[in-house]
């Protein structure tokens, strides 16, 4: 098992270099001029000539490729084009509230999918199966950026309250603002992804219910609480694993859209606009970071098949 | 002896009760299938509505999506503009009925140029396994790995903004989407004792493969085609939600959700912004629930698990 994480782990570099390079590339073959955007409407050829030398945007791109590599090899992401920041100070500013959202959306979405999946099987066919199923569907259907607009409008219509919105406070700072500015995204991205995990946990848990170790578990006279949680749930936390890694990337994408509808000032928001200014030292650090949290999310599910479940061999 | 001997054999049908089924007409057995599955029955209305939309459209509509009248301009729901008309007095419904092509266009480059070859690459990998297998699932996770914005940035300055990039993206993100699954499901058949016996009757592999493989997961591409559209008409409303969308003007759902349509809903405007969001909502509610139905029909190992 720790030769197929090494294994894996070896393909990270791999990966990391390769989406570099097509990113790097990409970048600048593309039309959309950096030195054009920051030298405004009615700038001079010869300004815009200016800045793409003092950018270093004028020498090959292979040469730029290494010059680039080098210093990330010794830690440096360079300065961003617009505020002249590094882009590693750049990035740390805006890293909590990105975090935050997807960790407490993550959160909400297992203890909501998993408690309503288990009770919903257990009580099949209950008020409380309907409700949970109804939910599940509805919830895979709904799309996250209507409920978010609909989060924004519907109080500012009916009690002529609106929700914070932009920016982003510390919860030492100002503990009300915070969870009021991060609360509501976080809830209706959590309640997006539990609806999946309801779904499957729900299926499985069906399945082993009507196992023979079930039926021997009840016949040996153990409490249903007992046959239930333990007996019964640990079979469906294989399943569960891959539904929580895909459900995390799916918040982690869903995060771009929360920023910008809330306007945080996060990362993927600070992604987003970087692409658009075309801030290439930004862009590229974002991108094998994203792909970086995506690779490792993916070896950690495919361990935890094998922590979770003696019989999974890696070979 | 002849008649005896007819009803021993008619005792010996009795006795296997193997009777044949009480003749029952059609349209009640039309009527039996609408009630057992009356979610899917809704489902289907929902989807031949959209495709029908998504066909006809732009030629249904009550009147021209992108005619400006300015005598109109954001009058609540009426009889004559039963959704209401936006800032530009466009009616909202005509709106959304020419909407569903721009949907309809990239769902459907979704599931079969996307999806289409992800469950081939998927069936492949699973069914020849050893090094296809691994170059296919590693060019899979690399590919998942890339952030789809800059993909989809890329195809726009590379195709100019507009439908043509945005369904580009939409259908090469569906690719690998599809390829897991499958993979895992013919793993499982290349085992199987029919296909052991095809192949000891010296069925070549590609035999093997298209008659044997190919119809046994067929359900699960179908389900999966289903899935996928839904996906893809959630993708394409917020990528034109957040404006990288089809051009500005075009009606589409998405983009008649954002911008200042928001701005007008938050003093009181609410249908501008109401009926796309439940429109989206429906059609991918439709695909979900017909994905369900088709599942439930068409494998029916995987029955009773609802």
């Amino acid at each position: 098992m720790r030769r197929y994480a090494l294994r894996r782990l070896s393909f990270l570099p791999l990966i990391m270099v390769v989406v570099s390079i097509i990113t790097f590339v990409l970048l600048r073959v593309l039309p959309g001029d950096p030195a054009a955007i920051m030298a405004g409407q009615n700038a001079r050829p010869e300004d815009i000539q200016a800045i793409r030398d003092e950018l270093g945007l004028e020498r090959p791109i292979a040469v730029q490729y290494l010059d680039w590599m080098a210093d990330v090899a010794r830690g440096d992401f360079g300065r961003t084009y617009w505020s002249g920041k590094t882009v590693r100070d750049e990035v740390i500013r805006r890293f909590p509230a990105s975090a935050e959202i997807v960790f407490l959306s993550l959160v909400v979405s297992v203890s909501v999918g998993v408690t309503f999946g288990i009770a919903s099987a257990v009580y099949r066919n209950s008020p409380l199966d309907y409700f949970v199923r109804l939910f599940a569907v509805l919830g895979q259907s709904i799309p996250e950026f209507f409920l978010l607009v609909l989060l924004i409008i519907v109080p500012s219509i009916l009690w002529n309250y609106s929700p914070p919105i932009g920016g982003y406070v510390a919860l030492w700072d100002d503990p009300v603002r915070h969870i009021r500015l991060l609360g509501p995204p976080a809830l209706i991205l959590g309640f997006g992804g539990a609806a999946g995990m309801m779904r499957l946990v729900r299926t499985t848990m069906l399945e082993v219910l009507r196992s023979d170790y079930v039926r021997t578990a009840y016949a040996k006279g153990l409490r249903k609480r007992t046959v239930i949680l333990t007996h019964a749930f640990r079979n469906t936390l294989t399943p569960l694993v891959t539904v929580v890694g895909s459900a995390f990337l799916a918040i982690f994408g869903g995060s771009v859209i929360a920023e910008r509808i809330m306007n945080i000032d996060g990362t993927v928001n600070f992604l987003l606009v970087s692409i658009m200014q075309r801030d290439f030292p930004v862009v590229q650090f974002l991108v094998i970071y994203t792909a970086t949290i995506v690779v490792l999310a993916n070896l950690v599910v495919d361990l935890s098949y094998a922590w979770l479940d003696p019989r999974v061999k890696y070979r | 002896m002849t008649s005896s001997a007819s009803t021993i054999g008619s005792y010996a049908i009795a006795a296997t009760g193997w009777d044949l089924p009480p003749e029952v007409s059609r349209r009640t057995r039309v009527l039996r299938f609408v009630r057992r599955n009356f979610i899917g029955v809704i489902a289907s209305i929902i989807v031949a509505t959209f495709v029908f939309l998504g066909v006809f459209g732009p030629s249904v509509a009550p009147s021209d999506p992108r005619d400006i009248d300015t005598t109109q301009q954001l009058e609540a729901p009426s009889l004559e503009h039963p959704f209401g008309t936006n800032k530009l007095g466009q009616d909202v419904l005509s709106r959304i009925i020419a909407g569903a092509r721009v949907t309809f266009l990239i769902g459907l480059m979704a599931v079969t140029i996307g999806f289409g070859t992800g469950a081939a690459l998927g069936i492949v990998s699973g069914y020849f396994g050893r090094w296809i297998d691994y170059l296919i699932q590693r060019s899979g996770e690399a590919w998942a790995a890339f952030p789809q914005l800059i993909l989809y940035l890329a195809f726009i300055a590379a195709f100019g903004p507009g439908l043509k990039s945005i369904a580009i993206v939409i259908a090469i993100s569906a690719a690998f989407g599809g390829s897991r699954v499958l993979r895992s499901m013919a793993l499982i058949i290349r085992h199987t004792d029919y296909v052991e016996a095809a192949r000891s009757l010296g069925a070549t592999e590609l035999r093997l493969l298209l008659r044997h493989v190919v119809p046994n997961v067929m359900p699960l591409v179908i389900v999966g085609a289903s899935g996928v559209f839904a996906v893809s008409v959630l993708a394409e409303a917020a990528l034109s939600y957040l404006g990288l969308g089809v051009a500005p003007g075009t009606p589409s759902w998405g983009m008649d959700i954002s911008g200042e349509s928001q701005t007008f809903a938050r003093s009181g405007h609410w249908w501008l912004v109401a009926f796309p969001g439940i429109v989206i909502s429906l059609v991918v509610l439709g695909f979900n629930l017909m994905g369900d139905m088709l599942r439930d029909v068409l494998d029916p190992r995987l029955r009773g698990s609802r």
